[in-house]
């Protein structure tokens, strides 16, 4: 059963007050699964003995202070480390119950339907629609014809489009830092994911556009399931379904918001969420 | 006071000399950032930055001072003319427009610049793909020790002196590709246009195509050494995106690191041409140093003007008019008009290219 998280500040308006109250008292089936994962670059190991299960069509949040590897747990839910030097993992992710380190296993299908926005904008050195459409010519979405369309409607579902349609042909990067990380956030909407993983989307990002980014993850789901990485605690709160602390490459607690930040088991949850550690 | 350090005299001159007296008292003295200094150090930069435009000036003065009586005899038709006749160095020498010069004279540059245009467009056509391949390779495939002993090899070759890369071209290279290669190719193209020019007779390995390919070899290295130091400053955040996005490695490569870096690799390759233009010894060796006449085909004999001033200057000499000489400061005239209009094509196509893609000044 989901609870409404608190507030982080009384009286500031939160995306999820807007939202209708979904009761489902059966759990949600699983998105992607990790399973007695653990991983590491060369001799040192970064996360050990991960087993969690991110429920589909819910917002996932991650905590846990600085270089205790969610990050790095992010990216392995796309083989995002595989590329780093001397990458190692043992155990497995499951994506809809399939492994997605299984041998055949196709990278650019994988990450088709697990997207991922940056901590900090990355928009690519092209047009602000060749942005939007960049993976969608990759992957061989749609047809020339539609392209307009994809670029208005994915543009318009970030609450971009009124910035941005009088200069679609423009660089992106005479955009705003935050209208730039909206648009890497269409830009992973466009090819239609399952997954969506955000790490730290809103760090660099002052109080309103977060906000106004929050209140657009919200409207994603239940459509797609979420992850994201946050030290935003008050974020987390306000937006997640469920929340995971890491500590240490290893995840200590996981259950649904309400209960880690009001109700945590672990000590060490206790003095993170509270503010006494990180 | 003993002076221990090398710095110390300049110090103590900063001490005892007040600001402004001495010639060089503004030196210690920036730090200090009085007013009257800094004018005077923005009057000595001011000139510094002044002087490759005044040689650049001077030297089209000169050079231009020198050819104007040349320019006034061979005329504006000069320029679409295909001759080389010295006349009768010999016989009594005439004038024109009150200008001194053997009989017979008529000079025509169209198959210098030609020859001078196309050499250098093949190295660049062949140069600029092996480059960017090249650095791509060393910056994206290649483990670390392999890229930096190829990074080294690069650094070699473009130190290595023209004059070998000449002789190379005519002892081993030009003679390979004659053999080998050009008669294969010649035979296969079809007889559409532009292949069509591949066909003819491909000659013994002195021409066109084996000029542009020495001057290709000399280019590769200050080309690919700049892509691969422009390539390794594409942020990984950008190119991870793309990753994350599902391109594979080499739609990330054409759609990102290379848009990322356009400018600046449209910059090196004008850096290539420029060099190919005014590449003097190893195309004096390798063209066949074909005078007067366009060259018959890709394969063809055929000189360029840096070439051919060189390998005439000698005979010039030898013109008590001296009218020879003057004319060949003319083509040295053409040849430094024609890179200049290179380069500023090259700075505006490097400013269309920066405004629509490239990120200027607008981190995050
Ligand atoms: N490529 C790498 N090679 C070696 N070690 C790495 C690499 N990437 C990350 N690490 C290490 O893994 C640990 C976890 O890093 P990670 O980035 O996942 O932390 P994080 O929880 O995301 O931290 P933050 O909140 O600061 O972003 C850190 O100790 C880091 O130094
Ligand atoms: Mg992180």
């Amino acid at each position: 059963m989901t609870s409404i998280p608190m507030p982080a500040s009384a009286g500031s308006k939160t995306a999820r007050a807007d939202m209708p109250l979904i009761v489902e008292a059966a759990p949600r089936s699983v998105s992607v699964q990790a399973k007695d994962l653990a991983l590491g670059f060369g001799s040192a190991t970064i996360l050990s003995d991960l087993n969690l299960d991110v429920r589909k069509g819910e917002i996932t949040a991650l905590i846990g202070p600085t270089g205790s590897g969610k990050t790095t747990f992010l990216r392995s839910l796309n083989r995002m480390n595989d590329k780093v030097a001397k990458h190692w993992h043992q155990g497995d992710v499951l994506l809809e119950g399939a492994s997605i380190y299984a041998p055949g296993v196709q990278l650019m299908a994988l990450r088709r339907r697990v997207g991922m926005v940056f901590q900090r904008p990355n928009p690519f050195p092209m047009s602000i629609a060749g942005n939007i459409l960049a993976g969608v010519k990759a992957h061989r979405i749609a047809s020339k014809d539609h392209y307009r369309d994809i670029v208005e409607a994915r543009l318009r579902e970030v609450g971009l489009w009124d910035a941005v349609s009088n200069r679609l042909n423009s660089s992106p990067f005479s955009l705003s830092g935050g209208q730039q990380q909206l648009l890497c956030l269409a830009r992973a909407l466009a090819i239609g994911p399952e997954v969506l993983l955000l790490d730290e989307p809103t760090s660099s990002l002052d109080p309103v556009t977060t906000e106004n980014i929050e209140a657009m993850v919200r409207t994603l789901v239940p459509a797609l399931t979420i992850v994201i990485v946050t030290h935003n605690l008050g974020q987390a709160r306000r937006i997640s379904d469920r929340t995971v602390f890491f500590y240490q490459g290893k995840m200590v607690e996981s259950g649904e918001t309400s209960q880690v930040f009001e109700d945590p088991k672990e000590p060490e949850t206790a003095r993170y969420v509270t503010g006494r550690m990180g | 006071m003993a002076l221990t350090t090398r710095q110390a005299p300049a110090a103590q001159a900063s001490i005892r000399q007040p600001k402004g007296r001495g010639p060089l008292a503004w030196l210690p003295a920036i730090s200090r950032k009085s007013a009257s200094n800094r004018s005077l150090l923005r009057y000595v930069a001011g000139l510094a930055a002044l002087l490759p435009a005044l040689a650049l000036a001077g030297i089209i003065v000169i050079l231009a001072n020198k050819a104007w009586p040349a320019v006034r005899v061979n005329g504006v038709s000069f320029l679409w003319r295909s001759a080389w006749a010295p006349g009768n160095t010999y016989g009594n020498p005439v004038k024109t427009d009150g200008v001194l010069h053997p009989v017979g004279v008529a000079y025509g540059a169209l198959p210098l610049i030609v020859g001078t245009l196309a050499s250098s467009g093949i190295a660049v056509v062949f140069a600029v793909p092996l480059s960017i391949g090249a650095a791509l390779a060393v910056v994206e495939k290649l483990p670390r020790r392999a890229s930096y002993v190829v990074g080294m090899f690069l650094e070699l070759l473009a130190g290595i002196p023209s004059v070998v890369f000449g002789l190379w071209g005519i002892l081993t290279f030009g003679p390979v590709l004659s053999r080998d290669v050009y008669p294969a190719v010649a035979s296969i193209m079809p007889k559409v246009p532009i292949l069509r020019f591949f066909r003819g007779d491909t000659g013994y390995g002195e021409g066109l195509m084996t000029a542009g390919l020495v001057l290709a070899v000399m280019i590769v290295p200050i080309v690919a050494a700049t892509t691969r130091d422009l390539l390794r400053q594409v942020p990984a955040l950008q190119k991870e995106g793309a990753a994350a996005l599902g391109m594979n490695e080499w739609e990330v490569v054409r759609k990102v690191s290379i848009p990322w870096v356009r400018a600046g690799i449209i910059g090196a390759s004008v850096l290539g041409l420029a060099r190919a233009l005014g590449e003097t010894m190893a195309i004096a060796m390798v063209s066949g140093s074909l005078l007067g006449t366009m060259p018959a085909n890709l394969y063809g004999k055929m000189g360029t003007i840096a070439s051919t001033i060189v390998q005439q200057l000698d005979g010039a000499f030898s013109d008590g008019t001296g009218f020879a000489v003057k004319t060949l400061a003319e083509f040295a005239l053409l040849l430094a008009v024609i890179t200049l209009l290179t380069n500023i094509a090259a700075r505006f196509l490097v400013r269309k290219v920066s405004t629509t893609a490239l990120p200027v000044g607008r981190g995050v």
